[in-house]
């Protein structure tokens, strides 16, 4: 019986590590991060005015001359502008499932759904109802296409929210030569943004070249005669865009990078060697970019560093990824007087509890059961809101609703989502503008109150770019 | 009861054998023609497993020599692919061959270890290439070729309109080729593919080069004795495996049109998967591969859906309704442990020796297949 013996016990061996893996991918993980998402915070010092309707979806009328796609294309362009009645089916893929990956998205699902109900309870889009299924694609993009097509067999009108960057490309040739509307796309990649070749793709979140522009203008704000700059990042698509976008805008603002370092995506140990190193070069700056529990991990060791090295001060500048109160909660004093931002409320902060979009967002997440994830599901319910507004927008165009009309919508956009900063107003305008969200606030955390400053006034610069 | 007898070889053998060919061959057709997309895309992904971990039960099945890293021959192939049709421009279809080649190469130059080691010390080293790989796919100095940890895009087929389509006397089995349509085409391809991978392993486990492997893999000391060439053969083994892994690989970047060193089957966590596939279904057997990937796929597709306490079917609620999310691995990891015990040699295994009670397949007496005159010995001088 000598036969595949050691097969077997490797193999049994393995059958451990996959039970733990899936045991530990229930979404109760204290640490459960919305990454890869834009969760921002504010120090709260803006509300929206007293007596707004925060269930009210208000959206624009394009003109007459809006960009509008062509269905010429399509491969079946009957369908592409067929009137879409009684229920409109939305579909996703997101990783509900895959250790890291699915509880670190678990509150985006979650967020997303809540949106979908609270938009039908309260009739948002009058008698049309609204239908969301969410597929597991586990985070591997090989996995999305699969998820994608048994909701198309399932007649599914429009997909919004797709998680990760491969996934959304997995499947956006098929999208775009079927004329589906593949919204929303839940990544910053600059890709979502060719007009041209990709009609009925769109996203959702502020591109990381965008992002990284701010970072870099802010650096320069605060070091008029130039830095140096140690660049810390996640070893994966992310990472490398943004990595790549800082590095390309370094010479611009007189920054020097002195050191490069990486942590893999699911690394669960603390990056000491490549602090270590950061720490030997002694920057000006630290510009981090990780991702989930690696932003704590990131945090942690960078103040034990400080703290061995008195003489050593650097301005921290972490992504919007981090930018929670719940991970930077976790991480403790070693957040104290970090850089980042956001574009959305703090729904945390008690200076937001009376925000009457805050407000109606927390108790309706209570309500479903929900409380425990408002925190980090903005993200996923601001996707959803945007959603439908594109959907109500579409309705209320001269063509009705139909899948050509809703791309139409999405790319003539201009919207402010309830959970966004006062000042927000995403803009999508066909090929002269094709990313929504492009406004930022720089922020400060303060761990002491774990609260967040707002540094200079809302970036709006962008958005019209 | 006494088991009924079936001569090897016989008309009941042959009967038999053409009613499960006849049934495969028919289901291989309606499967494109008839079923949903996204049915079609599941057998895609069920086809592509079953191809790699088809290859690794060349290596580990046939002879023994264990692999935790045949995600990075996957990787190989899906690379290939990725950079010779997305830098260079070359047909999808011509870059098969190029990955075949390369991973050969690669997976003999990985068998010189095994030369020297076997068991969890092989395993160590193999595992190491598994999680090197994905490292080098994102060394900087060679981000002008991989992409880095961005990937590359656009590395599959790119059809358009203006496309012909490919009829058949009338019979358009593609159609447009465009969106959805693509699927079918994509199923063709990993169908070959699995047929590909399954003839050749069976020509080399059906041969004297097969007789070998299964020799080292019973006994290393025996077969140097009888005459077999232990470095030789494993090469070949490790070479032909990680060549025929690399197929599929070439397939996942076809099917996406993009190609990350984080896609699952590209990292240790594929190889984890191939393996176990392999073992459920049965190691050392042509069919336990097969049988494997149809089960976990059925399983990962069927619990899909059960994080909602409603989809999990009465009997079995009490037992998942307490999972947020679908339980699909952690069943899949119970039938393993499970089977460690009720049936070592899988799923093939346990149902060879229940198939054993009702029916016995009797091999053919000696002396009745082709004879060959002896050559005599030439005379000495």
């Amino acid at each position: 019986m000598k036969r595949g013996s050691s097969a077997r016990l490797i193999a049994a061996l393995v059958a451990g590590s996959f039970l733990i893996a899936a045991c530990s991918s229930d979404g109760t993980d204290s640490t459960d991060t919305a990454a890869d998402t834009t969760t921002a915070d504010t120090s709260g010092s803006e509300t929206t005015a007293e007596g707004t309707d925060t269930t009210a979806v208000e959206t624009t009328t394009p003109g007459s001359d809006a960009w509008a796609v062509s269905t010429d294309d399509c491969i079946d362009p009957d369908a592409a502008e067929a009137p879409i009645e009684g229920t409109i089916k939305i579909g996703s893929a997101m990783p509900l499932t895959g250790g890291v990956a699915a509880a670190a998205f678990a509150p985006v699902k979650g967020g997303f759904e809540a949106y979908i109900k609270y938009a039908n309870d309260n009739k948002l889009l009058g008698d049309l109802v609204i239908e969301a299924t969410i597929e597991d694609d586990q985070y591997d993009k090989d996995k999305t296409p699969g998820a994608v097509s048994k909701q198309i067999d399932d007649g599914v009108h429009i997909f919004s929210g797709i998680i990760g960057s491969p996934n959304n490309a997995a499947v956006r040739d098929t999208l775009n030569e079927e004329c589906i509307p593949q919204l929303n796309a839940l990544t910053g990649s600059p890709a979502w943004g060719d007009v041209e070749n990709y009609p009925w793709t769109t996203g959702i979140l502020v591109p990381y070249t965008v992002e990284s522009r701010v970072y870099a203008k802010q650096l320069s704000e605060l070091y008029p005669d130039g830095a140096t700059v140690a660049l810390f990042y996640v070893n994966n698509e992310f990472g490398q865009v943004y990595a790549d976008a800082f590095k390309e805008l370094a010479p611009e603002f007189n920054l020097e990078i002195v050191d490069e370092q990486t942590i893999e995506a699911t690394d669960a140990a603390p990056p000491t060697a490549q602090i270590t190193s950061i720490a030997d070069k002694k920057p000006d700056v630290v510009m981090a970019v990780p991702l989930g529990a690696g932003c704590i991990g990131f945090l942690t060791e960078l103040a034990a560093k400080k703290a061995q090295n008195a003489d050593w001060t650097p301005a921290t500048f972490i992504t919007n990824t981090c930018a929670s109160s719940l991970i930077l909660g976790a991480a403790g004093p070693a957040a104290d007087g970090l850089y980042t931002s956001g574009n959305l409320k703090d729904v945390t902060a008690p200076s937001n509890a009376e925000d009457p979009a805050v407000k109606e967002y927390l108790d309706f997440m209570t309500a479903e059961g929900l409380g425990e994830i408002a925190a980090t599901a903005a993200a996923g319910w601001t996707t959803a809101e945007v959603t439908v507004a594109i959907i109500k927008q579409a309705m209320e165009s001269p063509e009705g609703l139909s899948r050509a009309s809703i791309i139409n919508a999405a790319r003539n956009f201009t919207y402010t989502p309830m959970l966004a900063r006062d000042g927000v107003v995403d803009t999508m305008n066909g090929a002269a503008d094709p990313f929504l969200a492009e406004s930022l606030q720089v922020l400060q955390y303060a761990a002491g109150t774990a609260t967040f400053t707002d540094i200079g006034t809302l970036i709006t610069e962008f958005e019209t770019e | 009861m006494k088991p009924i007898a079936i001569r090897s070889g016989g008309a009941a053998s042959w009967a038999i054998r053409l009613v499960v060919t006849a049934l495969l061959v028919y289901l291989a057709f309606w499967i494109p023609t008839s079923a949903s997309n996204g049915v079609i895309d599941t057998c895609i992904t069920a086809l592509t497993l079953m191809a790699a971990a088809m290859a690794l039960n060349l290596l580990l099945g046939y002879t023994g020599q264990i692999s935790i890293g045949h995600s990075a021959f996957f990787g190989i192939g899906a690379y290939a692919t990725g950079i010779l049709v997305s830098r260079y421009g070359w047909s999808p279809f011509q870059t098969f061959a190029v990955a075949f080649v390369v991973a050969f190469v690669v997976g003999a130059l990985v068998s010189l270890p095994a030369l020297r080691i076997k068991g969890v010390y092989l395993a160590l080293v193999t595992l190491a290439l598994a999680l090197v790989f994905p490292q080098m796919i994102k060394w900087p100095k060679l981000v002008w070729l991989t992409g880095g940890a961005r990937g590359l895009d656009n590395t599959g087929f790119k059809f358009t309109k203006d496309n012909p389509t490919y009829e058949i006397f009338g019979w358009n089995p593609w159609g447009s080729l465009r969106g959805e349509n693509v699927k079918p085409f994509h199923y063709w391809i990993a169908m070959v593919i699995v047929v590909i991978v399954y003839l050749a392993c069976r020509g080399v486990v059906k041969s004297r080069a097969g007789r070998s492997l299964v020799a080292i893999r019973d006994n290393e000391t025996a077969a140097a004795v009888m005459g077999v060439n232990l470095a030789g053969t494993k090469a070949l083994a490790f070479g032909l495996s990680a060549a025929l892994c690399s197929l599929p690989g070439c397939l996942s970047a076809i099917r996406t049109g993009n190609v990350t060193p984080d896609s699952t089957n590209l990292t240790v966590q594929g190889s984890i998967t191939f393996l176990i596939v392999m073992v459920v279904g049965g190691a050392g057997s042509l069919w336990g591969p097969i049988v494997g990937s149809v089960l976990f796929v059925f399983i990962t597709e069927r619990t899909g859906d059960w994080s909602d306490p409603d989809a999990i079917p009465g009997l079995l609620r009490p037992l998942f309704s307490w999972s947020s999310t679908p339980p699909g691995t952690g069943i899949f990891a119970i039938i393993l442990i499970v089977l460690m015990f009720v049936a070592p040699f899988g799923i093939v295994g346990m149902w060879r020796r229940f198939q054993a009670r009702f029916v016995v397949v009797v091999p053919r007496p000696a002396g009745t297949g082709t004879i060959t005159e002896p050559v005599a010995a030439p005379a000495e001088a």
